[in-house]
């Protein structure tokens, strides 16, 4: 097991810890804090790649360093949407926005 | 002279297409006219043939127009073939195809389809015409088909009228059952000759089989027995007379019937071959002229008793040339046109003169009122009895003489008793329609007039020949200019020359001492002692309700087919097609629907939930790409 | 055990920080708790990248994650109400199902990367370049992207302005 796998599994864990507030917590805003929790996990494992890996050197730093700048902008429209959600329903919990079943 | 003979049936052909298309709007009254200028023009054409076929009798003219078929090693093509057969036939169409034309104009005017009416006649001339002139079988059974249909339009002509539809289909389906024989027929030919070409069957003829060959034959003339009306397959003809009165005479005395007959006639090296199949044609002819000629007895319907007596000439026709009279059938067919085109075209101004009532019983008197209606019907009636010297006296008596010569015994017996009976009803029909008081209601008393010219004239037309072609082109009795016409087709006329002093002679004598029989045994139950049919009929009421009601042939029909084909279908309909087939489409459906409903709670419109099943398919994948798909 | 530049002591450390913080963002109550813990592990996520010696990426999280969005996120868990209950409230009908769902995950991916071969070896050094090396990058050859990018942010600021007025503003 050599350096990378440490961080990788580091990644993978944080990820999963993620996926499990994303798919198990009921409060809106929440869901979107776990959400950035998985995009950390992923950043991290792209710059542990690009570190310890010859082809892909300088790419990792770059790559997360986009993906930190889309997450702002992509968590600040989600909470702008829960927000006004909010204003309409009174109601942050995911599970009460079942208008599409069926 | 190719052109001229690809003109003839092209001719009708567009005329019925722009008739059709244009009749009711721009030519409204006079749609007839390129309807009859045609067929006159196609008339001039044939007589042009004929004449050229007159002056050069060995060699056959042949058009090749294009190839129509080309299956493997089958070759059809869409060609002509003239011999003195076809140009005989183009005569009697030609000439009583465009008369009925003209008789048209007069007895269907003022008729709503009447546009309809010419363009149907102008498609069976096409269809007629390809019939005779085709140079192969399958050609020959496009025009064969095409009179059929051009039978049912012209039998349904009236369609509102349920009966005439009725009559329409029973035509067409009636006759479907003997195509069905010839179409058997054709593939027969096809596996053993792999031609359809008449002169590729006809050269290789030695080379089929003898069962193959007689197989050949019966249904060849299983197709004749539908389209000539022969028992068993005759029901059609009688209900026919729904249409028209110059359908009847055109279709159905002068030319399509006569389909059946030059059929025979044309596959004449076939049948030499094979003396089973022509004892069964000659069999089957006589068995039905003396059938029909026993039903003609009773009927009251005008137009009944000529068709029956059409399906007795017919069997006549058959007769002949089961028989070896080839060219006697052949002489009896061209007589038969003229004289029963006439006698249906006269029935049909004693009708048209009566405000259409067909009832003789009704009729009466009508010799002094009708007078060239009846002088050319009795001209008619006549030439059918076969009283000397008008043409059906040579024609028949040629007939059952050489069936006597050749040795059927048997076969003369029928003929001589069907010429007995055919006197008697012919002058039945006569008298009781010209003869007496008029016994019909007062109001259709005052409307008797004799018909229109242009009626008239193709009655006077038709009774020349009627009365005359048979010492013109009969004489001497097998040695006649007709049967030396057809030589060619035929056999050489024998060299031994008809003894009038002998046999032959006698024979004659004896068939018209019959015929004049029957006739006095007319006038004395239908003038002298009116009261004598009703008698006779009390003492033989089985007699007279067989023959009234045909021998029970269309109530054997009914029991024995019709019921069991519409018993059979409705029960595949409440059963198999609600059941089974709507069963399993409905259940198809009800199962989907099910299915759907079951599904259906998948889809909660949460977004979690829909996540929860990206990321368990993402696990799912994630195995199956490390540890099963691959290496 | 890998030499070089991996330093086990400090990674296990850290490693460790974040994922106590990670399962507290998941697992608090009080979501002001779990934002909390959310800011916590954005920390310990940089100190990672340090460790990798991507500095650039380090700052950038602090910057970004640290200084903006945990702001934001407060701010939205300001504008709207807490929920007070029982535990069962805050978790859904599912996450007796996600649970062994994820842990599945957590540990057949494991598994798989510690068992995974590489094909080309695996440096012991830390490749990632210096500040100047990276700036080269970007603006050389991803330039576009990161133009793009700015464009994105334009649309997303816009974008969330007018979705969270409040409807008596709108004329």
């Amino acid at each position: 097991m050599s350096a990378i796998d440490w961080y990788l599994v580091l990644a993978t864990l944080l990820f999963c810890i993620g996926a499990f507030g994303v798919l198990a917590r009921r409060n809106l805003i929440l869901i979107v804090m776990s959400l950035e929790l998985m995009l950390n996990a992923v950043n991290i494992a792209l710059v542990a790649f690009s570190n310890f890996v010859p082809g892909v050197a300088g790419k990792g730093p770059i790559f997360a360093l986009f993906v930190i700048t889309i997450a702002a902008a992509e968590v600040t429209i989600g909470l702008a949407i829960v927000i006004a959600n909010y204003r309409n329903r009174r109601s942050l919990q995911a599970d009460s926005f079942d208008e599409l079943k069926g | 002279m190719k052109a001229i003979i690809t003109l003839i049936p092209l001719l009708p052909l567009f005329g019925f297409v722009v008739t059709l298309i244009f009749g009711k709007r721009f030519f409204g009254k006079r749609a007839d006219v390129l309807a009859v200028a045609v067929v006159t023009v196609a008339w001039v054409l044939s007589m042009y043939v004929f004449y050229h076929v007159f002056t050069h009798r060995e060699d056959a003219l042949q058009v090749q127009l294009f190839g129509w078929i080309g299956s493997g090693s089958l070759h059809v093509t869409w060609g002509y073939y003239v011999d003195t057969l076809t140009a005989v036939m183009l005569l009697v169409v030609g000439t009583i195809g465009m008369l009925v034309h003209y008789y048209s104009i007069g007895y269907m005017r003022g008729d709503e389809g009447y546009y309809r009416f010419f363009a149907y006649l102008n498609l069976f001339m096409f269809a007629m015409f390809t019939l005779i002139l085709a140079n192969n079988y399958l050609l020959m059974f496009l025009g064969w088909e095409g009179v059929g249909l051009c039978s049912y339009l012209l039998i349904a002509f009236w369609f509102r009228k349920k009966s005439a539809s009725q009559a329409g289909k029973k035509a067409f389906l009636v006759n479907r059952i003997g195509d069905f024989g010839f179409t058997l027929a054709m593939f027969l030919l096809i596996l053993s000759v792999n031609t359809l070409q008449f002169t590729g069957v006809f050269a290789q003829v030695g080379s089929i089989g003898n069962t193959t060959l007689l197989a050949i034959c019966l249904l060849l003339f299983m197709g004749a027995i539908g389209k000539s009306a022969q028992f068993p397959l005759h029901v059609w003809l009688p209900d026919a007379m729904e249409g028209p009165t110059p359908v009847s005479a055109l279709i159905h005395a002068a030319t399509m019937v006569n389909a059946g007959v030059y059929m025979v006639a044309r596959s004449y090296p076939l049948f030499i071959h094979s003396h089973a199949a022509m004892l069964v044609v000659m069999s089957i002819g006589a068995f039905t002229a003396i059938y029909a000629a026993l039903i003609a007895l009773t009927q009251n319907d005008i137009k009944r008793v000529i068709a029956y007596s059409t399906v007795s000439s017919l069997g006549f026709m058959f007769m002949a040339l089961g028989a070896g009279a080839w060219a006697a059938g052949i002489f009896y067919l061209l007589a038969h046109g003229f004289f029963k085109g006439l006698l249906f075209l006269a029935s049909g101004s004693v009708i048209h003169a009566m405000s259409g009532e067909q009832d003789m019983r009704l009729m009466g008197g009508l010799r002094k009122k009708l007078p060239l209606t009846f002088w050319t019907m009795l001209t008619g009636a006549v030439a059918m009895a076969g009283i000397f010297p008008l043409s059906g006296f040579w024609a028949k008596d040629e007939i059952i003489g050489g069936a006597f010569r050749a040795g059927y015994y048997w076969v003369w017996v029928v003929g001589i008793v069907t010429a007995f009976v055919t006197a008697i009803y012919m002058g039945r029909l006569i008298f009781l329609t010209f003869w007496g008081e008029n016994r019909a209601a007062a109001e259709v008393q005052h409307h008797i007039h004799e018909s229109p010219k242009v009626m008239t004239v193709p009655l006077v037309l038709l009774a020349i020949p009627a009365a005359v072609l048979g010492m013109i082109v009969g004489l001497p009795p097998d040695g006649g200019w007709i049967h030396r016409f057809l030589e060619p087709v035929f056999f050489r006329v024998e060299s031994e020359p008809f003894s009038w002093i002998g046999s032959g002679g006698l024979l004659m004598l004896v068939s018209l001492a019959v015929v004049l029989l029957g006739v006095y045994a007319a006038y004395v139950m239908y003038i002298r002692s009116r009261e004598l049919p009703a008698e006779l009929s009390k003492s033989f009421p089985w007699a007279y309700r067989a023959s009234f009601n045909k021998f029970y042939m269309d109530e054997f029909y009914e029991v024995s087919v019709i019921r069991p084909v519409i018993d059979g279908a409705d029960w595949l309909w409440t059963f198999f097609d609600v059941k089974v087939i709507d069963g399993s489409v409905n259940g198809l459906a009800w199962l989907w629907d099910r299915f759907a409903r079951l599904i259906r709670p998948l889809q909660t419109g949460r977004v979690q939930n829909y996540a929860f099943a990206i990321f368990s398919g993402m696990f799912v994948l994630v195995i199956v790409l490390r540890w099963i798909w691959g290496s | 055990m890998p030499g070089g530049d991996f330093h086990p002591i400090a990674f296990s450390i850290i490693a460790a920080w974040i994922l106590v913080c990670g399962i507290g963002v998941v697992t608090f109550k009080n979501i002001v708790h779990s934002a909390v813990s959310m800011v916590f592990c954005f920390l310990g996520v940089a100190a990672i990248y340090l460790l990798l010696n991507a500095s650039l990426v380090a700052i950038i999280q602090l910057l970004v994650y640290v200084g903006a969005i945990s702001v934001v996120i407060l701010f939205a868990i300001m504008l709207t109400e807490a929920q007070e209950g029982e535990y069962r409230l805050f978790f859904n009908r599912q996450s007796i199902f996600a649970f062994p769902l994820t842990v599945a995950v957590a540990v057949v991916v494991t598994a798989i990367l510690v068992s995974s071969r590489y094909p080309q070896p695996i440096s012991l050094k830390s490749l990632t370049p210096n500040l100047k090396g990276l700036a080269t990058l970007l603006f050389n050859v991803y330039v576009f992207p990161f133009e793009l990018v700015s464009l994105v942010l334009l649309a997303a600021m816009i974008g969330a302005i007018v979705l969270a007025r409040r409807e008596d503003e709108l004329q």
